[in-house]
C-alpha cells in the first residue's frame, strides 16, 4: 500500500470529517433528539404569510365602486387529515366538494406545501354557525375570516377578482402569489392588478406550547404586508347611475360620457349589463346559461365591440376634405337627388328627396351622404385611410382597461387581401366616406373623436384612473402618462367641423334637433349605421356641450334600434340637461376621506385579520393549533 | 478492456449500494402519506432508469479501448464548455440559468463540466517537460474558465467544487506546498478584506511563511503586492455588486440571513433530522416530509428524510457507507501509478467527498452552504450520470493497471 503524500493528506481529511459529521449528527439526534422531536410533533416552526388588504376602488368622489367585506372561508390543512374519505363525505355534502376534487387538491403537486387550502370562499353566517359543531369532528377543517370583494352596481369597467387558477399561478410563479389568493380577471381589477394587490408579509413563528420563543433564527425575518393601493377612478357614480338608469329597457348598446378638459371618463354604461358580484361565489348552471345568453351581457359594448358608425363619423371624412384642400367652407359638391351615380351603381342618400347642391357645414347638418361621396371620389383610399389612423378614431385608444378593441379602416392592401383586386373600389370608397361598409369604431373611439373636436383638435386619451391612495401610492403620470396629441387638423378645419356639429343640434333641419339644453350650447351628429346584426339600423349619437368652456361629451349607441336622431337623441339629451342641471355639484370636488387625508404612512398599516386567527377557528384545543394560519414558504 | 482479475469488486459493490439506498430514499421521499392513504410521485421509478443508464454507462466506459478514452476527453471537453456558453442563453429557473430543458429531461452542464474539466486538467498538468509553476498556472487556468462561466449562471455551489478538486490535483501532482499556498492565498485575502486587521495578520503571516520556504525575495514582493492589490479592490467590487447580487452571494455564505428563504430550509431540515433521534420515525413515517414544511425534499435535502425517517442508526449507517467507499477511493489513488490517472483519480475523489460532507453538513445545519446534491443519493438524472461516470472512470483506471509503467 502506497504512504504518498495524496493519499496521506486525503485520508486524514476523510476521518477527520468522518468524525466531525459523526459527532455533529450524535449530537442533533441523539442529545437533542428529544427536543427536536417536541418540535416536529407540535409544529411549531412555520411561515405565516400576512395577506395584504386589496386596494378599493372609488369614484371621483370618494363614493365606493370596489371594497372589501369581511367574509368566512374554509381552509384545509392536508397535513392533519386522517380519514380522507369521510372528510370527502362531509365535503360533498355541505359544499359539494367531491371526493376527486379533493384527492386532486391533497396530492396535486401545486397543492404540496404547508400553505392552508382554502376549499370555499364566501361561506354565508348561517353556515359557519350550522356546521361549527360538527366540524370538531373534522380538525383539519378550519373556518377563518378573510374578506371578499363586493361591488357597488352592475358595471363593465371594474372588472372582478377570483380565485387564481393554475395557469395564472405558474405564470405568476416569481410574484408571490399565495395559492389560495384573488387574482383581477377582467376590467381595473385586472388592469391594475398590481397597483391594487400590495404586497403579502412574513411572519415567522417559532413558539412552544407556553408561548415561549424558540430562539431558532438569527434574525427576525418577519416582514410586514404592504397593503395596495386604492384606486380613485374620472366616473362619478351620480351620472353613471343617471346614465344606467335612462338606458332604454331591454336595449342593447352603450353610453359613454367623458370630460372634455381632463379625457377621463364620467359614466361607463354597456348594457345589458351583469353583477361582478356574481362571480364572487360558485356560478350555478343557470346563472352561467344567463350569462351567456345570446344578448352577452359579459359583453364590453363600449370598448370591446367595434361597430359601423354611420354618419357619426362623417366629421372624419370631412376633416380629410378641408385638410387636403379639395373643399373649403363654402365649396359646393356634387347635387343630391336622393342619390349619387358612381360606376354604373346609385348609392342612395338617406334622404330619397334629396338636398341638392351643399357646402360642408349643411351636408352635416342634414347628413347628406351625397356630399361625402362626392367628396372621397376625389381622394386615394389610402391617404383617407391614413387620416382616419391619424385622428386615432379607428386604433385602441389605450384606455386602462385590458381587452379593448381595434376599430377598422381598410386600405388598398385590406381589399388586396380580401377581395384580390385593389382597383375599382370606388364603390367601397363611397360608403367608407359615410361610415358604413367596412368601417367599424367602438363607441369610446367615437366619445374620443368628439372630445377632440371640442378641444379645437387636441387628442387626450381617455382613462378611468385619475389618482391612487395609499402608502406608497403613485401619481397618475407615474402609472402611466397620458398620451396627449394634436390631430393634423388646422385651426380652419376644426371650426367648420363644429360649426357643422353645431348647426346639427341648433339650426333649422339639423337632424339632431331633439337636443334642447337649457344653459348651454349643444353640439352633435346623429348616426344610423345600417349593420349585418338586423333590419332595423344602429342609432348612434354623439354631441358635446359647451357653457363658458366645452364640458362634457357623451356617447349614446344602441343596437339595432332605429334612427339616431329619433332614438339615440333624446337619451342624450337627458344625460346633457341632468349634468347642466347639477353643474355645480359634478364640479364641485369632494374633499378627500379622512382615512387617506394624512400623508404620513402610518395611517394605512392596518392588516386584513388583526385578530388571532385561534379566534376564528373551530375549538378543538390542541398545543400549538393556534400556530396554523395561513402560510407558505 | 474489462479484465476481471484486475476489476475493483468493492469499488463497484459499494458505489451500487449507495446507488440503491439512494433509490430508497428518493421513494420515501416522494411519498405523502396522509392517513391510510399515501401517493408517491414518480421520481422514484425514474432515478431506478436513470440509476440503469448510469451503470451501463459504466460498463461501456470499461469496454472503451483506453486510446479512444483518451481522444474523447478534449473535444468533450470544448462541447461542455459551449453548453455552458449556451445555457447562460436559456430562460431563468429561480434566478439563475442552470439548465437545459428537453422532453421533460433536464440537462445541467455544469455538472459534466465537473468531471470533464478534471480529467482535462489532469492530462494537462502531468505532462512530463512542464515544471511546476507551468503545472500550477496550466491547471488554474484550465479551471477558470468553467468556474467563470458557472459564477455568471450563477451557482456559487458548482465553482467551489472545481477549486476543491483542482487543489486536489495539484497535491496528487506533487506539486510544492507554497503554490498551494500562493493558489489560496487571493482567496483568503478576499475573505479577511472585510477587516484591516485581518488583512495586516494575514499578509504577515503569507509573507512569514513564503519566506521559511526560501522563496526569491522578487517573488515574495510580486505575491505580496497582488495580495495588497486584492485585498483594496475588493471592497470597491463588492459595492459594484446589485443588491441582489450581494444578497445571493452573504445568502450562499450564511443561508441564516434570510430566514425566509434557505435558512428557514436548513431550520426545517434540522428539525427533521433531530427529531429522527436514534432509531427514527420509520418507514414512510416522515411527519415533517408529510407535512411539506421542505419543499423539493428529494433533492438537496435527501438527507433530512433519511435522517428523520431512520434516525441515527440510519445516518450513521449511510455516512459509513460513503467512508469506506471514500476510502476504497484513496487507496485506488494510491495504487494507480500513471501519473495522468492519478491526478484524475485525485480530482473525482475530492470532487464527490467534497459535495457529500458540504450536503451532509447543510442537512445538518453545520456547514453554511447551500444549493449542492447529495453524490448518488439526491434525485436528479444527470448528476447521477455524471457521479457514476467518475467513479466508472477510476474503476477503468484500475482495470488498466499494469499495461503501462
Amino acid at each position: 500500500m502506497n504512504k504518498s503524500i495524496p493519499t496521506l493528506v486525503s485520508r486524514i481529511a476523510l476521518g477527520v470529517l468522518f468524525l466531525f459529521l459523526l459527532g455533529a449528527l450524535f449530537r442533533l439526534q441523539v442529545i437533542k433528539g428529544d427536543e427536536y422531536r417536541r418540535i416536529a410533533e407540535s409544529n411549531f416552526v412555520r411561515i405565516r404569510r400576512v395577506s395584504a388588504t386589496r386596494g378599493e376602488i372609488y369614484d371621483s368622489k370618494y363614493r365606493p365602486v370596489a371594497i372589501n367585506i369581511p367574509s368566512h372561508n374554509l381552509y384545509l390543512i392536508s397535513g392533519k387529515i386522517t380519514n380522507i374519505k369521510a372528510l370527502g363525505l362531509f365535503l360533498n355534502v355541505y359544499f359539494g366538494i367531491n371526493q376527486e376534487e379533493l384527492h386532486d387538491l391533497v396530492f396535486q403537486q401545486r397543492f404540496k406545501t404547508y400553505e392552508e387550502i382554502l376549499l370555499v370562499d364566501n361561506i354565508p353566517y348561517e353556515t359557519v354557525l350550522a356546521l361549527s359543531e360538527r366540524m370538531n369532528y373534522y380538525p383539519e377543517l378550519v373556518f377563518r375570516n378573510g374578506t371578499t370583494r363586493q361591488y357597488l352596481y352592475p358595471n363593465h369597467f371594474s372588472g372582478y377578482v377570483g380565485r387564481i387558477n393554475e395557469a395564472e399561478f405558474k405564470r405568476y410563479r416569481d410574484e408571490d402569489y399565495s395559492l389560495n389568493g384573488y387574482i383581477g380577471k377582467n376590467g381595473l381589477e385586472k388592469y391594475y392588478e398590481v397597483l391594487l394587490r400590495g404586497t403579502d408579509g412574513r411572519e415567522i413563528l417559532q413558539v412552544d406550547a407556553r408561548g415561549k420563543s424558540l430562539d431558532l433564527f438569527r434574525v427576525d425575518g418577519s416582514r410586514d404586508p404592504l397593503n395596495g393601493l386604492s384606486l380613485v377612478l374620472s366616473i362619478d357614480n351620480d351620472l353613471q347611475q343617471f346614465a344606467s338608469d335612462n338606458f332604454p329597457v331591454g336595449a342593447r348598446g352603450a353610453i359613454v360620457v367623458s370630460d372634455i378638459k381632463t379625457g377621463g371618463i364620467l359614466a361607463y354604461v354597456s348594457k345589458p349589463d351583469y353583477d361582478p358580484n356574481v362571480f364572487m361565489q360558485k356560478i350555478s348552471p343557470e346563472l352561467w346559461s344567463q350569462l351567456n345568453r345570446p344578448e352577452k351581457p359579459l359583453l364590453d359594448r363600449v370598448c370591446q365591440s367595434a361597430y359601423p358608425p354611420g354618419s357619426v363619423f362623417k366629421p372624419v371624412t370631412a376633416s380629410e376634405g378641408l385638410e387636403t384642400g379639395i373643399i373649403n367652407r363654402n365649396t359646393l359638391l356634387a347635387s343630391c337627388t336622393g342619390g349619387l351615380k358612381i360606376g354604373n351603381r346609385f348609392y342612395k342618400c338617406w334622404s330619397s328627396g334629396g338636398h341638392g347642391r351643399t357646402s360642408i357645414v349643411d351636408a352635416l347638418k342634414v347628413s347628406c351622404d351625397v356630399f361625402f361621396y362626392d367628396l372621397i371620389s376625389r381622394i386615394k383610399l389610402d391617404d383617407a385611410w391614413r387620416h382616419a389612423k391619424a385622428c386615432g378614431v379607428v386604433d385602441r385608444t389605450g384606455i386602462d382597461l385590458p381587452s379593448e378593441r381595434n376599430g377598422l379602416y381598410p386600405n388598398t392592401q385590406w381589399y388586396q387581401k380580401r377581395l384580390g383586386r385593389s382597383t375599382g373600389l370606388q364603390g367601397y370608397k363611397a360608403n367608407l366616406s359615410i361610415g358604413q361598409g367596412e368601417v367599424l369604431t367602438t363607441p369610446l373611439q367615437i366619445n374620443t373623436l368628439y372630445a377632440a373636436i371640442a378641444r379645437d383638435g387636441y387628442w387626450i386619451q381617455p382613462h378611468l384612473l385619475v389618482k391612487t391612495l395609499g402608502k406608497g401610492r403613485l401619481d397618475r403620470e407615474q402609472v402611466q402618462p397620458i398620451v396627449k396629441r394634436r390631430l393634423p387638423w388646422s385651426a380652419n378645419t376644426v371650426k367648420c367641423i363644429q360649426d357643422g356639429l353645431w348647426a346639427v343640434c341648433n339650426a333649422p333641419g339639423g337632424t339632431g334637433r331633439a337636443l334642447n339644453v337649457a344653459g348651454a350650447t349643444a353640439y352633435g351628429k346623429t348616426g344610423s349605421a345600417e349593420n349585418a346584426l338586423g333590419k332595423v339600423t344602429h342609432a348612434w349619437f354623439c354631441g358635446y356641450i359647451v357653457t363658458d368652456k366645452p364640458e362634457i361629451v357623451v356617447t349614446v349607441f344602441l343596437e339595432n334600434a332605429g334612427g339616431g336622431g329619433a332614438v339615440a337623441g333624446p337619451i342624450c339629451n337627458r344625460i346633457m340637461n341632468y349634468y347642466v342641471g347639477n353643474l355645480e355639484s359634478f364640479k364641485k370636488p369632494a374633499p378627500v376621506p379622512a382615512q387617506f387625508r394624512s400623508l404620513a404612512p402610518v395611517d394605512r398599516e392596518e392588516v386584513t385579520e388583526p385578530e388571532t386567527p385561534a379566534a376564528t377557528e373551530s375549538p378543538a384545543p390542541e398545543p400549538g393549533q393556534h400556530m396554523e394560519t395561513q402560510s407558505e414558504d | 478492456m474489462f479484465n476481471r482479475k484486475k476489476f475493483d469488486w468493492n469499488l463497484a459493490v459499494l458505489l451500487l449500494i449507495l446507488i440503491c439506498m439512494g433509490c430508497v430514499a428518493i421513494f420515501t421521499a416522494s411519498t405523502t402519506t396522509i392517513g391510510q392513504h399515501s401517493s408517491t410521485e414518480n421520481h422514484w421509478w425514474k432515478q431506478i432508469i436513470f440509476a440503469g443508464i448510469a451503470i451501463g454507462a459504466i460498463l461501456l466506459l470499461l469496454k472503451l479501448p483506453m486510446p479512444i478514452f483518451d481522444i474523447v476527453v478534449l473535444p468533450l471537453f470544448l462541447a461542455n464548455l459551449l453548453a455552458l456558453v449556451l445555457v447562460l442563453f436559456t430562460p431563468a429557473v429561480n434566478g439563475s440559468h442552470r439548465w437545459f430543458s428537453f422532453l421533460g429531461l433536464n440537462y445541467q452542464p455544469s455538472e459534466s463540466a465537473k468531471l470533464f474539466t478534471i480529467l482535462m486538467v489532469a492530462r494537462i498538468i502531468s505532462k512530463d517537460h512542464l515544471n511546476k509553476l507551468k503545472q500550477v498556472l496550466y491547471g488554474v487556468g484550465l479551471v477558470l474558465v468553467p468556474m467563470l462561466l458557472i459564477i455568471i449562471e450563477p451557482d456559487f455551489g458548482t465553482t467551489l467544487v472545481f477549486m476543491f478538486a483542482l487543489l486536489s490535483m495539484l497535491v496528487a501532482a506533487e506539486v510544492p506546498l507554497f503554490y498551494i499556498l500562493l493558489m489560496v492565498s487571493p482567496v483568503v485575502s478576499i475573505m479577511s478584506s472585510l477587516s484591516w486587521v485581518a488583512v495586516v495578520i494575514w499578509l504577515a503571516l503569507l509573507v512569514f511563511l513564503l519566506l521559511r520556504v526560501r522563496l526569491s525575495w522578487v517573488a515574495i514582493t510580486i505575491a505580496g503586492i497582488v495580495n495588497v492589490f486584492i485585498a483594496l479592490i475588493m471592497p470597491v467590487f463588492w459595492n459594484g455588486l446589485k443588491d441582489y447580487q450581494q444578497n445571493r452571494i452573504l445568502t450562499f455564505m450564511d443561508p441564516m440571513r434570510d430566514p425566509l428563504g434557505a435558512g428557514y430550509q436548513i431550520i426545517q431540515s434540522k428539525i427533521a433530522v433531530g427529531s429522527g433521534a436514534i432509531i427514527g420515525k420509520g418507514w414512510l413515517q416522515g411527519t415533517q416530509k408529510n407535512m411539506n414544511f421542505l419543499p423539493e425534499h428529494h433533492t438537496d435535502f435527501i438527507f433530512s428524510v433519511i435522517g428523520e425517517e431512520f434516525g441515527f442508526v440510519g445516518s450513521t449507517l449511510l455516512l459509513f457507507v460513503f467512508t469506506l467507499f471514500f476510502l476504497r477511493l484513496i487507496n485506488a489513488m494510491g495504487e494507480i501509478k500513471v501519473k495522468e490517472r492519478k491526478i484524475a483519480s485525485a480530482g473525482i475523489l475530492a470532487y464527490l467527498m467534497f459535495q457529500t460532507f458540504i450536503n451532509i453538513g447543510m442537512n445538518i445545519g453545520v456547514v453554511p452552504a447551500t444549493g449542492i446534491p447529495l453524490p448518488f443519493i439526491s434525485y436528479g438524472g444527470s448528476n447521477l450520470l455524471i457521479n457514476a461516470l467518475a467513479v466508472g472512470v477510476v474503476l477503468k483506471y484500475l482495470n488498466e493497471r499494469g499495461f503501462m509503467k
